[in-house]
């Protein structure tokens, strides 16, 4: 499915289901959603996270429903599988696609501005290069006496300088690359919206919305 | 074919306080049209700068012009809309971490061609040419992330040959690179000059090798108010001063059986990514010896400084002072151990020249020696009078002298120094080994120094060690 659809897709069954309470609803897009991960072939410990992660605040949400309100079990259960949903919908969504496809996605299907697309791009692919540099500055510290602790201003005045300056060596770079906010670009991936991307939009949308009107008639 | 005509040039960094002090004052020189140019000048006279002006990047990211204009092929720069630049004149960067936008080496290739508006069906016989023609067909779909410095500069040329650039200009390119890989871009540069008549435009400091390639010499001095193309003799006579000192009879010292070992490797494995760099089944490095460390690009030799740094994972054994580094706790192992990183920025802590010589006065383990010595000091390194600049605007090789000297300050028991000569002129290259060699033995350090410039580090260093198909092994010569 087309990247940007699936995202779109993502955040309306997130909108409909918060002003919704059918937990058989929740219940069964969060199974969908784990059936697709499930396609994405996670890694066992990605599975156990996804699992383990949103039980914290979905059992601390149905408890204190539980013990603080009088709303009721089905209110609790409806919290409890509206959390799950959320996230396996979600993750599926995301699990799914490579950043590089849904900012090229966004750029050729939404026609958000490429500086946008490639500035969001580059800064993602520095994340990993931002962890290892907060190593670097807590040992360049280390290595003059002065032990920066995560409290310490200095740990952040250093992060920020170099991610300035990174921010600038990635424009220069991107521009002398050829790159040129206003220009027209060509894509070697092109990313077409398909009929079947408009058919599982709006069929899936339709489906959720007979769904949660038949479940809210019983 | 493009000649870059530079007129009655000023250009300035404007200060805080609303003063526009000259980086450039009243240049003038004509690149001449498939020309293989070569920029020289002592560090911080604003070689980058030029090269920075005529690619376009400034006054766009930085500076101002103050007066006079650049023209390439009669164009003024500012004029040619930025789309077409790329066609016309393309950079490589003195750093080579920062010129990727993408996540591999395919990718910014692609990206690059997109931005050209390069048809998507001829972009992969583009791509592959490219990669063909700089031999690095095999990186392809590696990540951009894990290359080493020599790699890095590599895939920036081939995305400069992929870009069909008329002009290309190369800004201290070869700071991290070994001299095979530095001839294997010498001689393709040369090739694109005389087949397809590019023109070339390349600054150095270090002038080695460029004899049999370059037509021009030109000449930025120290204060960027004078650029002077050097007549053939003259520029004769400049090459020849740099002729590569002979180091292949330079013979050292093999380490003594009684030398007390500093660090101590045993069985240790390196990797980077899935790529196995050193499977060691011993080595020592010796207290009170300056031990030079070489090999070729992408062999693991930075990697090797990170692992005894604590800041790369490594599985055996690897022992500071009889304690394995892994499991020594960070405050203990930096008070024995530090790191002169290849980068001067990730050094600095604070903002002034001063404040960061302050900082490494205050906690070194010998003030009472660097106290009455640390203006000499700045006055060999010519940084007396930079002591209120923010250090992240010095250039590259006066942040190099600066990092060098505050590190030399904490003179903490063994100092690793990656690629620390990288961005020197001769004589700051001179003054720094001199500098070190005095306190590495007053203050009784054990040093370990990545180097690829061999000039001249006879006179410093007692062992050498080279890493070679995943071994690291003493040898006698220096070359």
């Amino acid at each position: 499915m087309n990247p940007s659809f699936k995202f779109l897709l993502a955040v309306l069954i997130a909108l409909e289901i918060s002003f919704t309470s059918t937990w058989i609803v929740n219940l069964a897009l969060a199974v969908i959603g784990l059936l697709l991960i499930l396609t994405s072939r996670p890694t066992f410990k990605r599975l156990i996270l996804l699992f383990f992660v949103p039980l914290i605040p979905a059992s601390a949400l149905a408890v204190a429903i539980l013990l603080q309100s009088n709303a009721g079990v089905h209110f609790a259960l409806v919290l409890f599988t509206r959390i799950y949903a959320y996230v396996f919908v979600g993750s599926a969504a995301t699990l799914t696609t490579t950043v590089s496809d849904l900012v090229m996605s966004l750029e050729q299907n939404t026609h958000i501005p490429s500086k946008f697309a490639y500035g969001f791009l580059g800064a993602f692919n520095l994340l990993p290069k931002i962890v290892s540099e907060v190593n670097i500055i807590r040992a360049a510290g280390n290595m003059r006496g002065q032990a920066l602790h995560v409290w310490s201003p200095q740990l952040y005045f250093k992060a920020i300088l170099a991610s300035l300056d990174w921010s600038e060596n990635l424009a220069e770079a991107m521009t002398s690359h050829g790159f040129s906010e206003e220009a027209p670009r060509t894509y070697f991936k092109q990313i077409r919206v398909r009929w079947w991307d408009w058919l599982v939009l709006l069929g899936s949308l339709v489906l959720l919305q007979v769904a949660l009107f038949g479940f809210h008639l019983q | 074919m493009a000649t870059i005509a530079v007129n009655h040039l000023s250009f300035s960094y404007p200060t805080e306080d609303g003063q526009n002090p000259l980086t450039l004052n009243d240049l003038s020189a004509t690149f001449p049209s498939g020309g293989f140019s070569l920029l020289t000048g002592p560090s911080g006279s604003g070689k980058s700068t030029l090269m920075k002006i005529i690619s376009g990047l400034y006054p766009k990211f930085s500076g101002v012009i103050t007066a006079g204009e650049v023209r390439l092929n009669d164009t003024k720069i500012s004029d040619i809309p930025e789309s077409d630049r790329g066609q016309l004149v393309a950079m490589m960067f003195q750093n080579p971490n920062q010129q990727f936008a993408m996540d591999t080496v395919e990718r910014e290739l692609i990206f690059a061609l997109e931005n050209q508006q390069v048809a998507p069906n001829h972009m992969m016989a583009r791509v592959d040419r490219a990669l063909d023609y700089v031999e690095i067909t095999d990186l392809r779909h590696r990540q951009l992330n894990s290359l080493s410095g020599g790699e890095k500069q590599k895939v920036a040329l081939a995305v400069i040959i992929a870009m069909r650039a008329d002009t290309i200009l190369l800004d201290e390119p070869f700071a991290s690179v070994d001299p095979v890989a530095r001839q294997l871009l010498l001689s393709k540069l040369s090739r694109l000059q005389r087949e397809e008549h590019k023109t070339i435009l390349i600054s150095d400091h270090d002038l080695e090798d460029y004899d049999q390639y370059i037509d021009h010499l030109f000449i930025l001095n120290g204060t960027g108010d004078s650029l002077t193309l050097l007549d053939q003799t003259a520029a004769q006579q400049k090459m020849a001063a740099f002729q590569r000192q002979d180091t292949s009879n330079k013979q050292l010292q093999l380490p003594a059986t009684t030398d007390q070992a500093v660090i101590a490797a045993h069985q240790l494995t390196l990797t980077a990514g899935n790529a196995t760099l050193l499977k060691q089944p011993a080595i020592n490095f010796f207290k009170h010896h300056i031990t030079l460390l070489t090999g070729a690009n992408g062999t693991g030799k930075s990697t090797l400084l990170l692992a005894i740094s604590k800041l790369h994972q490594y599985a055996g054994s690897l022992l500071l002072n009889q304690n394995e580094v892994a499991k020594m706790h960070r405050k203990q192992l930096y008070q024995q151990v530090a790191l002169i990183f290849q980068d001067a920025d990730q050094q600095f802590l604070n903002v002034t020249v001063a404040e960061e010589l302050a900082l490494s006065l205050k906690n070194s383990q010998q003030p009472a020696y660097f106290k009455d010595r640390i203006p000499g000091f700045l006055k060999q390194l010519h940084l007396e009078q930079l002591q209120e600049h923010v250090v992240y605007t010095l250039s590259g090789g006066q942040k190099k002298k600066l990092q060098i000297l505050e590190m030399l300050i904490m003179a903490t028991p063994v100092e690793l120094f990656d690629e620390p000569f990288t961005g020197l002129d001769f004589t700051s290259l001179q003054t720094v080994m001199a500098i070190m060699k005095t306190v590495a033995h007053d203050c009784q350090q054990t040093m370990v120094i990545v180097s690829h410039q061999l000039f001249g580090l006879d006179a410093l260093v007692d062992y050498h060690v080279t890493l070679k198909d995943r071994q690291l092994q003493y040898v006698g010569g220096l070359a």
